[in-house]
């Protein structure tokens, strides 16, 4: 099991070889996005995990107003990149506050900045389902062999 | 020989760019010869027994819908309407991928051994083409797709007439019909009909097995049978506005909200396994398709006062067939992932 700390503020798991960081100075959804207080709510952004599935992303778009009220896991947009899709579905349940419009015109910035600019939406509401950098570790040790294989599996068809 | 009939169905709502490629359209295929241009208010939203919709069925021969639909929306959205006849398949793909590998027609395009209710209804021998508005921005690409429709249907023609069919097929195109006496200018035939907004389910009968799901579910009434025991789309406006849950229940993916935002059930031909790319949807926290069903289905019953049902009532009982088999892999990957609520 991975989980060393790499640096000061820092964990790290490794998928395979890829090192994905883990900053210890925030909090985790299991849906691998990660939360930070700021200003309204919290800010969330996607992991270095979910980065390194997605790789480089180049369509990003929400299917929700801000002010929307959410519930957990309810549909809320579509990412796009070169080797992957998703929909995206709401971390936690709770008002959404306002979506980085920066990314919008650019959705590079999710890839050059996981952990800063690259901020995906603020949302104010239910912070009990998230976890702590070292629970997350933990989440992403018991889940690493199924993402393996769902990728896997979908590349083999 | 009898001019192809080539629909122009609008868009809901007056936007510019649209308006515009429509009218753009209309000019262009006016001038075609060999073609009969009519121009439609939406086609989902046309009344069952509208003028548009008798007028649609008044067309005995080749038809050309374009329309800002997915085909399979359009497509069966006339069948079910009585507008019936083969699935022609276009060049325009969805999306930029080539098409050229296409089956002849889309039927049983879910492969397996299942038969589905087209198996069992002779359809008119006609082709029908749908093609979706928001394919291509360049009237000309619209344009071109026509001709090459037209040609091809007479060139099937002629070789079904003349001597030789495969000379008859690499001969040029010999349906050049003279255009309308040109001291009148041709024009569109436009059928009116107020046209409010609607929302109901279009059957995809290619892809349905008659598994009667879907009338479980639904718990408004929107479904029925014919006298064949045959699953129909009986009273659409029964329908909640919004509301695609029974689609999402179906087993087959035959159930399409053409007005729906996610492809797939809007009737995107590729829009169920993500195409060539890797669906991660359920890595990033994808919810059951059934509990978000039960849970569309409830926020509509309690918005008509009636009490929410949960999963207590029309849940498809799909799992006891499925654990007779030896569990697999598979079986202990999705156990996996349901514990982990990922």
């Amino acid at each position: 099991m991975s989980g060393e700390p790499a640096a000061d503020g820092e964990l790290t798991f490794m998928m395979g070889r890829y090192p994905a960081r883990v900053p210890t100075d925030r909090r985790y959804a299991r849906n691998h996005m990660w939360a930070q207080p700021a200003e309204g709510g919290l800010r969330f952004g996607f992991t270095a995990y979910a980065i390194r599935l997605l790789q480089d992303v180049y369509f990003l778009e929400w299917n929700i107003d801000a002010g929307t009220q959410l519930r957990e896991r309810q549909a809320i947009g579509a990412i796009e990149s070169s080797k992957a899709e998703s929909e995206l579905y709401s971390p936690i349940a709770g008002r959404l506050v306002a979506f980085n419009e920066d990314l919008l015109s650019d959705p590079s910035t999710i890839n050059v900045d996981t952990y800063g600019a690259g901020w995906l939406f603020t949302l104010a509401g239910d912070e009990s389902p998230l976890l702590s950098p070292e629970g997350y570790l933990e989440h992403l040790a018991a889940s690493w062999k199924i993402a393996e294989r769902t990728i896997k599996g979908q590349l083999n068809d | 020989m009898a001019k192809l009939t080539v629909v122009i169905s609008q868009g809901q709502s007056a936007q510019p760019a649209r308006r515009r490629l429509e009218e753009e359209l209309v000019t262009a295929l006016l001038f075609e010869p060999g073609v009969e241009v009519t121009v439609i208010p939406h086609l989902y939203d046309l009344a069952p027994n509208g003028t548009g919709m008798l007028c649609l069925q008044s067309v005995p021969g080749d038809l050309i819908v374009l329309a800002w639909l997915f085909p399979r929306a359009a497509h069966w959205t006339l069948d079910r309407n009585g507008i019936r006849g083969r699935m022609g398949v276009s060049l325009l793909a969805e999306g930029e991928a080539s098409d050229e590998d296409a089956p002849e027609n889309q039927e049983g395009s879910n492969d397996g051994d299942k038969p589905r209710v087209l198996d069992s209804r002779p359809l008119p021998p006609r082709t029908i083409h749908c093609l979706d508005l928001r394919t291509k921005q360049e009237v000309s690409a619209y344009v071109a797709e026509v001709r090459r429709i037209r040609d091809e249907a007479a060139v099937q023609t002629v070789s079904i007439t003349g001597p030789l069919g495969i000379l008859a097929r690499s001969a040029p195109a010999p349906v050049v019909v003279a255009p309308v006496a040109s001291s009148e200018e041709p024009v569109a035939r436009k059928v009116e009909e107020q046209a409010a907004r609607r929302w109901y389910p279009v059957i995809d009968y290619s892809r349905c097995t008659n598994c009667m799901e879907c009338i479980d579910f639904c718990l408004f009434g929107v479904y029925g049978v014919d006298r064949a025991d045959t699953i129909l789309v009986e009273q659409p406006d029964n329908c909640r506005k919004g509301c695609p849950a029974c689609s999402r229940v179906c087993p087959e993916n035959a159930i399409i909200f053409p007005q729906h935002k996610a492809p797939a059930i809007a009737g995107s031909a590729d829009g169920e396994a993500g195409g060539l790319k890797i669906d991660l949807s359920k890595l990033f926290g994808a919810p059951d398709a059934l509990d978000v069903a039960v849970l569309e289905r409830d926020v509509e019953l309690v918005a008509v006062g009636r009490g929410a049902v949960g999963k207590s009532v029309g849940i498809p009982q799909r799992q006891p067939a499925r654990t007779q088999g030896p569990r697999d892999e598979l079986d202990d990957l999705i156990d996996e992932l349901d514990r982990l609520s990922l």
